[in-house]
């Protein structure tokens, strides 16, 4: 078994403009699947990302606060997973709940350092 | 993991906060407020994702709470509150604002707010479905069937608006409540009808339309001074509608007209809520549209079958309707309940002296009365071509299915 990241790219919520009914929709399936994968112990972790980005850049170390890219290319989270390999993953991620507010998920394979 | 959310929680805590914060910080900061309450769901949709708190409305108070002292901070002619709001009478004042009574206390505020005579009526009941019942621009849109653009034009002027007029946070005066309750229960009547007779397809926001009028109608209620026969009576009318909604529609999501209905699917409670309604609305002495309306409704959800209709005492209810609301849609039902009754050479004087474009997106009613007028003549030809033409007239996917299967059982 290895262990993978899935990277949640896109849908921000608070652009988006969602209802508050539609936010509790989204939220329940996202519960749901949390849950799935919390009853079938593959779910190691995982963290929602505030989407206010600063980055620091160069040898200068400049700080800039954004607005960088497009919002449908900013991380808005990520959960980590136990698979045998990323086609497993790749199914585990069918039930992400926002492809049709033009999300996207990656998938990365933790690497794993010889002793 | 078995914590459920109740249904609907978010979008009627919305409103509920909204009112609180509105009371207390004033009308003017109510975009503000706005944003700020929709930033409450979106953190909780986010953190409840990880685990879910053991009680979520409490935690939507709390934070709801929190952001209140954050606006607070945020708007700066208030500077000077936040001390005295961590301590001393304004917190106390403050928490007293979540109790349960004063939460609804707020709410009716608002619904007053919402239809207060300086706003335009079709301002008023976008206002009342963003800001009461939680509804987004473009949930509103999709309600009315109207641009997102037009409803977010219509909140802007609205709000303008009440800033400008300086318009309070309060009930009207005790000699105003009763004319502001007027139009108060037309927003809430129309809010429903979007539901119930809408030509929207979307089934979810019909049902969502429907189930926000009652709820208002409800808090209306359980203030005394706001109690009237016409409100009872109205509170009736959207309960025995209501008791058929599912009914209205099948598993495939088409129409079911009433003839066809599962009356054994009619929600029977409510039809009992609806009826005591009734009897309440008599021990008062005003009579109003809603008084017989209801008492249509009532008709139609008391007869075990179609075939059992009383239309003899729905055409009388629907005569002292037009008494008091002489429109072209009382007339096109009179028009529908001589079909019934075979009283053709009634229906067809009716019809003739109808005005169709007062009808609107309901023309197709029109259209298909005249189509089983002369189905019931004999004249299939002309029937066929009024079929069609109430096909044309219909936005609503549902209703022109409904009519397309008429039109082929006709033709075979």
């Amino acid at each position: 078994m290895k262990d993978f990241m899935m990277i949640f790219i896109g849908a921000d919520y608070q652009e988006l403009g969602l209802s508050p009914e539609e936010l509790q929709g989204r939220m329940g399936k996202w519960m749901a699947w949390g849950e799935k994968m919390g009853a079938q112990g593959i779910l190691k972790g995982g963290e929602a990302l505030v989407p206010k980005i600063k980055r620091i850049i160069g040898k200068d170390r400049t700080v800039s606060d954004g607005p960088f890219a497009d919002s449908k290319e900013i991380v808005g989270g990520y959960y980590i997973v136990t698979a045998e390999d990323a086609d497993k993953v790749v199914e585990i991620a069918q039930d992400y709940p926002d492809y049709d507010l033009g999300g996207t998920v990656e998938i990365r394979e933790v690497m794993v350092f010889d002793r | 993991m078995e914590k459920k959310i109740v249904d609907h929680l978010f979008r009627h805590h919305y409103g509920k906060m909204v009112a609180i914060l509105t009371r207390f910080f004033g009308l003017s900061y109510i975009e503000t407020i706005e944003d700020a309450v929709q930033d409450t769901f979106i953190k909780a949709t986010l953190q409840w994702r990880k685990q879910l708190p053991d009680n979520p409305e409490a935690w939507l108070t709390k934070v709801a709470k929190n952001r209140t002292i954050d606006l607070l901070r945020s708007i700066k002619a208030e500077k000077n509150r936040i001390e005295r709001i961590n301590s001393g009478p304004s917190s106390i004042a403050l928490n007293e604002l979540f109790l349960d009574y004063e939460i609804e206390d707020s709410q009716l505020r608002m619904i007053f707010v919402a239809c207060h005579p300086s706003l335009k009526p079709q301002e008023q009941i976008a206002f009342a479905l963003k800001t009461i019942s939680g509804f987004s621009t473009k949930e509103i849109a999709a309600a009315l069937l109207i641009k997102e653009d037009t409803i977010a034009k219509r909140l802007q002027r609205a709000r303008k608006t009440i800033v400008k007029n300086n318009i309070q946070f309060d009930f009207p005066p005790p000699h105003a409540i009763q004319e502001r309750l007027h139009r108060v229960m037309e927003v809430v009547y129309l809010t429903f009808n979007e539901g119930f007779h809408s030509t929207n397809n979307a089934e979810l926001i019909r049902e969502d339309l429907c189930g926000e009028a009652i709820r208002l109608c409800k808090l209306l209620i359980k203030k005394e001074e706001f109690r009237s026969g016409s409100l009872y009576a109205l509170f009736a009318l959207l309960c025995f509608h209501a008791s058929r909604l599912k009914s209205k529609t099948n598993e495939s999501n088409e129409i079911v007209g009433i003839r066809e209905q599962d009356r054994s699917q009619w929600h029977f409670p409510l039809i009992d809520i609806a009826n005591s309604a009734m009897n309440k609305s008599m021990e008062y002495e005003d009579l109003s549209i809603y008084h017989y309306e209801a008492a249509i409704a009532f008709e139609h959800v008391k007869a075990k079958t179609f075939e059992e209709t009383n239309w003899k005492s729905i055409l009388k209810w629907y005569t002292k309707l037009y008494e008091l609301q002489p429109t072209s849609f009382t007339s096109l039902n009179i028009a529908i309940v001589n079909l019934q009754l075979n009283e053709l050479n009634t229906v067809k004087k009716v019809l003739e002296n109808l005005k169709i474009k007062d009808l609107g997106q309901r023309q197709y009613l029109y259209f298909g009365s005249y189509a089983e007028y002369y189905l019931k003549r004999g004249e299939k030809a002309l029937a066929q071509s009024f079929y069609e033409k109430a096909i044309s007239k219909t936005s609503n996917s549902l209703e022109r299915e409904y009519l397309r299967k008429k039109l082929a059982q006709l033709k075979s």
